[in-house]
């Protein structure tokens, strides 16, 4: 299989007034194509940080991001992103929300008209065409913000916890619609999340991170069949991989407030 | 709006017009009973007898300045001001973005712009008419230069506060730096450029009477000095009182167009 995402010896330093933080360790790792992988990790680990160099948002300090064997250097259609919030152009409709990468891409007009009705039909927006995105709830906000990412035809999904924000009813549906998109649009995913169930239930691999600075901890297979519902919740199967995949959080969660007292006492 | 909010609004514009009725009634009856000397306030029903002439009546000979000339007066400076702010729009937001969206440009431009705004715009009266002379153009350089400064300050503010994530979404899309400035900063700025005009077409009226004052020989702020100067305390009120409607007026429409342009942002509060 074609590697999607490679990365090779990923290290993300923050310069900042109070010292250098270190983000991201060494991360090593390769995505498939077509792998839908989930990265987990306790807040503030840099899965963030991740996400955003392979978008091109940030740089590295060290090592390298490639994609389709390509080293990112910028952002670009190639690679669409799912924000937390999702930074939709308030001035815009839903469609021309839609529609605006393709415009800025210079795709034909009409063959752009006949995709966003598709995307929004299969997002389920379908009669939002004209809402504003303060009109909408946050659930249907970040369902344009995956529509505008289908139109582009990217070749890899990078999505930054982007139902972390929404209320557990809303969060669930959106979860069920993801899948459901996916088993039809397919495509690569990297997905940021601090939610177990949500890790399992959508993907194909799971990446369990440390605590800051950043380093890989596991990669976790979760062979649960497709397409997946949300009954499989109650599955034993998806029980067992829930629990071992707490397991190591924990670990890493009280790792982590080790090390927060060890700086304490240091500072004293 | 439901209609008791409606009647609220209009129980608030009642009671608004309250105060200017009780005061403007003290004036005149203190005017008829001659507790105030008419050369120096004249009383509201001689000031409005006055301006319906200065408005509508025969000019005859032309010999006085105040019969039928107050239209071509007001059209002479709001012609100013909308020239004057016109210029101040076309360079200020186009700077002011570039201000904001470009640390070089920032850096280069905005120290300049910083320094050259604590100047009032009256201590630039010398500097106008040494160089442009008693005409329109030193009136006009006068205006935008006041309206100049609000509108390039709000539209750097606008453009430098756009959420990182709307940059980052439009380049993750494939936006280029033009598309990028034109169709995500632009318009993201445009509540603050409006901001900005508002406090800026406020300044161009204050600016238009100054320099019609002193640098030109037409206008409200010309015929404002001039009927001072010849005792014509009537004609300087209905001057006065043309201004503020000229203002406000001139606001209103302003007003309008934001709700227009903005209407994304109306869109919300229905």
């Amino acid at each position: 299989m074609t590697e999607a995402v490679a990365i090779r010896g990923l290290r993300k330093v923050f310069e900042g007034r109070a010292g250098a933080v270190e983000a991201l360790a060494a991360i090593d790792m390769t995505l498939a194509e077509g792998e839908f992988a989930c990265i987990l990790g306790p807040s503030g680990c840099g899965k963030s940080t991740l996400l955003n160099v392979i978008a091109g948002f940030e740089a590295p300090t060290a090592g390298t991001a490639e994609v389709f064997g390509m080293p990112v250097s910028a952002p670009g259609p190639d690679r669409a992103v799912v924000f937390q919030e999702a930074s939709l152009f308030p001035w815009l409709s839903v469609r021309d929300n839609v529609t605006f990468g393709p415009r800025m891409l210079g795709r034909p007009k009409d063959e752009t008209e006949v995709l966003a009705r598709r995307f929004l039909d299969l997002v389920g927006l379908a009669g939002f065409e004209h809402h504003l995105p303060d009109q909408l709830s946050g659930g249907m906000k970040q369902r344009v913000g995956i529509a505008r990412c289908l139109i582009l035809n990217p070749r890899v999904y990078l999505m930054d916890e982007p139902f972390g924000a929404l209320d557990a009813q809303t969060r669930m549906q959106m979860q069920e619609l993801l899948t459901h998109v996916w088993d039809e649009a397919r495509g690569t995913v990297l997905f940021i999340t601090h939610d177990i169930d949500e890790a399992i239930f959508l993907a194909d691999t799971v990446y369990v991170m440390t605590a800051r600075p950043g380093r890989m901890r596991s990669r976790i297979v979760i062979d649960l069949p497709r397409p997946r519902s949300i009954e499989l919740l109650t599955d034993p199967r998806f029980n067992a991989l829930r629990a071992e995949i707490l397991r190591q959080i924990r670990e890493e969660a009280s790792k982590a407030m080790a090390a927060i007292a060890a700086e304490e006492r240091a500072r004293r | 709006m439901t209609a008791a909010v409606r009647r609220a609004g209009l129980g608030g514009l009642g009671l608004g017009l309250a105060l200017p009725v009780v005061l403007v009634s003290i004036w005149e009856a203190a005017g008829r009973a001659g507790l105030v000397p008419q050369g120096i306030l004249p009383a509201p029903s001689l000031v409005a007898e006055a301006w319906w002439a200065w408005a509508f009546a025969d000019p005859g000979m032309g010999l006085n300045p105040y019969l039928g000339t107050w239209g071509e007066t007001v059209l002479f400076s709001a012609r100013r001001v909308f020239a004057g702010f016109a210029c101040a729009i076309l360079i200020g937001v186009p700077m002011g973005i570039m201000i904001g969206w470009n640390r070089l440009v920032a850096g280069a431009v905005d120290p300049l712009i910083q320094s050259l705004r604590p100047i009032p715009i009256t201590a630039w009266l010398p500097f106008a008419i040494a160089v442009f002379g008693i005409r329109d153009a030193g009136a006009v350089f006068l205006i935008a230069l006041g309206a100049f400064f609000p509108i390039v300050v709000n539209s750097t503010a606008g453009a430098r506060d756009v959420p990182r994530n709307l940059i980052r979404a439009a380049r993750m899309m494939g936006a280029n730096e033009r598309q990028l400035l034109l169709r995500v900063v632009l318009p993201a700025a445009l509540p603050n450029i409006f901001t900005g005009m508002r406090l800026g077409l406020g300044i161009a009226w204050t600016a238009v009477i100054v320099a019609e004052i002193v640098a030109v020989k037409s206008g409200l702020g010309y015929v404002l000095w001039d009927a001072y100067y010849v005792g014509r305390m009537d004609v300087v009120i209905a001057d006065m009182a043309s201004i503020g409607i000229a203002g406000f007026l001139s606001d209103r429409v302003l007003v309008a167009l934001s709700g227009r342009v903005l209407h994304w942002k109306q869109a919300v509060r229905a």
